[in-house]
């Protein structure tokens, strides 16, 4: 998550306004699911890493990290598609060349689509993301608390992170028993410690004039055409290419 | 005499419980000053400090503010807290939005200023402080000493009257207070009222020009800096040491003379002590820092 959330500020394309990079990106999303995704797919998953790498300028290995986990559950739920059950006549097992077909198509599918969400959150601050949610009617308070939890979860991991190194520093994660022991104190520590940050940081807003709303100037991006158009352009090209492959091999 | 900015007359205080945290307490805060509200690690300064915005209401005993009594509406809080701002010990507690820029426009935008003025106090404040170019940063990727700064920056963008700073050094490095020290500093000479309180007799020795002693939840004196802090009897009261420039100073039997002050800062003192070792003057130049450790035969 914080080698996540530190690429998404660091990248080159982090500054761009999030529609550039989310209007191509959320187009390459609907382009595996609604064309021939053989084809397709494969092509949106190659276009999406070598933007992410070396047009924003995230290493290899975090679009990997990313993408590794749903990958591993993918590839152990696809075996389940293959196959198929059934209990009319006692207990039957097969594998069938349709279920075989459906659990590659749904892999492929998968990952690419994936690799446009890799994509997104990779290259683009989580505070970006707060006009877009706001103009498609997610309410106000929602977003408030969507940046709370975002700023407080780092303050949180600190704490949980010094509280289990000054736990082991002492023993207390030796053994099994005390293992369970000292991660209950550390809960327990922790949700203490919460709310008595809560009451302080609101001692801070009210200081600051707090009343109900916590109000903060929006980023400020510009809209550039051009790179817009250049990714719709990208998107535009994939679709075709993935469709004509798909008529030429059918 | 005009009356003070901001007083508090016996003001007294229990926690929920009935722990009593201040017992009867008076201050005056002048405008213009740099006061230090001096005292020992929990003897109650930061319930004192919380009480300077109104966010703590007194038992007994009252604020005024110009003069008048407080009021604790909504209403009248709100005006007090425009005057008055406050800056808490620990900037987690106070940062709350997730880029730097964004947590110094919270206040501002509370006093209801338009979205380009508000950007405008934003650089103002953050230029203050010295941490413009981390505007665009995230909150959470900031260093300790770097968030401090923009948790004052963001008290600082709805320029209040009086800044009010609980132990404003403390956890940061000698180099992380020269610098905000000298950030503090432009700040007294634009006019701002600083109130700090700490436990550190060096800081106060050195940088305030009035000193409240704090002990036990009363000011046991409230004065001129170097008064206060030459007092031993008083000191000891308030379980504190002199400061060591001070102690130097004497130890070199300069500063008896009252009608000459006794030097305040480590280079006046560094040279005072060259005199009488029969050094000439003119040694190493010393850079104007304080706490800072330097090589040397005098370091």
């Amino acid at each position: 998550m914080r080698a996540i959330d530190h690429h998404a500020w660091t990248n080159r394309w982090a500054g761009w306004h999030p529609a550039e990079k989310g209007l191509p990106a959320g187009s390459l999303l609907l382009l595996t699911l609604f064309l021939p995704p053989l084809t397709t797919a494969p092509l949106v998953l190659a276009s999406m890493a070598l933007v992410t790498v070396y047009g924003a300028g995230v290493p290899w290995r975090a679009w990997f990290d990313v993408l590794v986990a749903p990958a591993g559950f993918l590839l152990a739920g696809a075996p389940f598609l293959a196959v198929s059950l059934d209990f009319t006549h006692g207990f039957d097992l097969h594998l069938s060349s349709e279920g075989l077909w459906l659990a590659l198509i749904t892999t492929v599918r998968a990952l690419a689509a994936m690799s446009c969400l890799a994509f997104l959150i990779l290259t683009t601050p989580v505070t970006d993301w707060m006009a877009p949610l706001r103009r498609v009617g997610v309410p106000a308070g929602v977003v408030e608390l969507i940046l709370l939890i975002y700023r407080l979860v780092f303050v949180f991991f600190e704490r949980a992170l010094t509280g289990y190194q000054a736990q082991t520093a002492r023993l207390g994660y030796l053994r099994v028993d005390r293992s369970i022991r000292s991660l209950g104190l550390l809960a327990g520590n922790l949700f203490q410690r919460s709310l008595a940050q809560a009451h302080r940081l609101e001692i801070g807003l009210a200081a600051r004039g707090y009343t109900g709303e916590l109000r903060v100037l929006a980023p400020e991006r510009v809209l550039s055409r051009m790179r817009l158009a250049v990714g719709l352009g990208l998107v535009g090209l994939v679709g075709t290419t993935g469709s004509l492959l798909a008529r030429e091999w059918s | 005499m005009t009356a003070p900015l901001l007083a508090a007359h016996g003001l007294e205080y229990a926690y929920p419980g009935g722990i009593i945290a201040l017992r009867g307490l008076d201050l005056s805060i002048e405008r213009g000053q740099k006061l230090a509200i001096l005292g020992p690690n929990g003897s109650g300064k930061t319930t004192l400090l919380l009480h300077l915005n109104g966010t703590c209401k007194p038992t007994h005993g009252e604020i005024r503010l110009d003069d008048q009594p407080v009021q604790y509406d909504h209403r009248a809080l709100n005006q007090w807290r425009r005057r008055v701002g406050l800056v808490l010990q620990e900037p987690d507690d106070q940062l709350f939005a997730a880029t730097v820029g964004q947590d110094v426009s919270f206040g501002p935008l509370n006093l209801g200023l338009s979205a380009a003025e508000t950007r405008e106090r934003v650089t103002e404040a953050l230029a203050a402080l010295r941490v413009a170019h981390l505007a665009d940063r995230a909150t959470h990727a900031l260093s300790f000493g770097q968030k401090k700064r923009v948790a004052i920056a963001g008290v600082l963008a709805m320029r209040p009257e009086i800044l009010v700073l609980d132990e404003p050094t403390a956890g940061l490095d000698p180099h992380g207070v020269t610098h905000l020290l000298g950030a503090l500093q432009q700040l007294h000479e634009a006019g701002t009222t600083l109130v700090f309180s700490t436990h550190d007799v060096e800081l106060a020795y050195a940088w305030a020009d009035q000193v409240a002693l704090f002990h036990d939840g009363r000011v046991l004196c409230q004065g001129g800096t170097a008064a206060v802090l030459g007092d031993r009897e008083l000191l000891h009261r308030a379980r504190l040491r002199p400061p060591l420039l001070l102690q130097v100073t004497e130890a070199l039997g300069a500063g008896q003379d009252r009608s000459q002050p006794a030097p305040r800062s480590r280079e006046a003192v560094l040279a005072l002590l060259r005199e009488r070792l029969g050094e000439p003057a003119s040694g190493v130049p010393v850079e104007p820092t304080l706490g800072h450790p330097r090589s040397g035969p005098l370091a």
